[in-house]
């Protein structure tokens, strides 16, 4: 049911062998747990909504770069309709008629001559977003401890589980022993 | 070779090599830029850099240095082999720039991991100069970002 079109991508990662190249000149072991620090990831993350991506930054120790709402204007196409409220014939009638009040009141506001930074304060948190993550292999693991536990909201588990399938599917050796402790 | 704070009369001298840095770090600076103004997908925004070339990502870059938005630097990661290095400077380097991910692989070697933010925030900093000197200098060598070392450390005046 994910956002209908939430998208994923891994733009680059650590290349784990140039690390571990090192590890074996040196003589050291191969420890998961000691490169997690030096494995990073750089990802795209397009239309989620805003209320995830609020969530996703509250865990600081990574790096994000996302869509200005000073700058781009928002469509009433873009925003995320949650399934509880999808499944539900009145709710679902109540967010449509809202979605439009507001953005048809954002519209005549950019129309008229105001900034776009100050038209989108009456902007819905549904709002659909993108931007550019990177972060290390061990802040990666405590946001899927956090965010994929099940009192997660369903929005940011589907998001943080994708992020987590694709560090899995580039770096396979570094997680599996991971997941094995 | 360089001694981490040459204001503390050690004699430790320390070799840095690079590991690994991010692929193509000015696009990748830029694809960053590009992500906070653009409502395209993430192939629209790739094309449209390489299409443009490096002259736009050199703009792109030197708008941000202009802006002081140094955050998209933070996207360009590279790890290093520092090799001949004392726990004691280690540590006070680490302590003084928190970002700087430093494993220990034997006595006197470690393996560093940082982004290109932080690489500024060394240059700038008395003690962290010599540090990011030897960083810059070893990027040079290894030709991994001529267009980012020439706008933030060649002409000494963004960085400073």
């Amino acid at each position: 049911m994910v956002t209908e079109s939430m998208r994923v991508k891994l733009l680059y990662n650590t290349d784990l062998e140039a690390l571990k190249k090192v590890l074996a000149e040196k003589r050291v072991p191969f420890d998961p747990e000691a490169l997690m620090d030096h494995v990073v990831y750089m990802f795209e993350i397009e239309d989620c909504s805003r209320v995830t991506t609020h969530q996703l930054v509250r865990h600081r120790v990574a790096s994000y770069d996302q869509e200005s709402q000073r700058f781009s204007a928002a469509t009433k196409e873009g925003a995320v309709t949650p399934p509880s409220i999808q499944a539900n014939e009145v709710a679902s009638r109540a967010y449509g008629e809202a979605l439009k009040s507001v953005y048809s009141a954002y519209e005549k506001m950019v129309a008229a001559g105001v900034p776009k930074e100050d038209a989108r304060y009456i902007l819905p948190t549904a709002i659909k977003t993108k931007l550019v993550m990177t972060i290390n292999a061990r802040s990666l693991m405590h946001v899927i401890w956090q965010r994929t536990a099940l009192q997660a909201q369903w929005e940011i588990r589907e998001l943080v589980t994708s992020l987590y399938d694709l560090a899995r599917e580039a770096t396979p050796e570094l997680w599996a022993k991971i997941i094995e402790r | 070779m360089f001694k981490l704070n040459p204001h503390a009369g050690s004699e430790c001298a320390m070799k840095v090599s690079l590991v690994w840095s991010s692929p193509k770090p000015e696009r990748t600076i830029a694809v960053a830029m590009r992500r906070c103004y653009s409502t395209k997908v993430i192939e629209d925004i790739e094309s449209e850099l390489e299409q443009k070339g490096t002259e736009y990502w050199k703009f792109l870059l030197t708008k941000c240095l202009q802006d002081r938005s140094l955050d998209v630097l933070e996207h360009f990661t590279m790890s290093l082999l520092v090799e001949g290095a004392a726990e004691v400077e280690v540590s006070r380097l680490v302590r003084r720039f928190p970002y700087i991910h430093a494993t220990r692989l034997n006595e006197a070697d470690w393996l560093f991991s940082l982004n290109a933010r932080t690489l500024v925030e060394l240059w700038r900093d008395r003690e962290g100069k010599p540090f990011a000197e030897s960083v810059v200098a070893e990027l040079d060598r290894k030709k991994v970002s001529p267009l980012f070392n020439e706008l933030v450390f060649g002409d000494r005046i963004h960085a400073r």
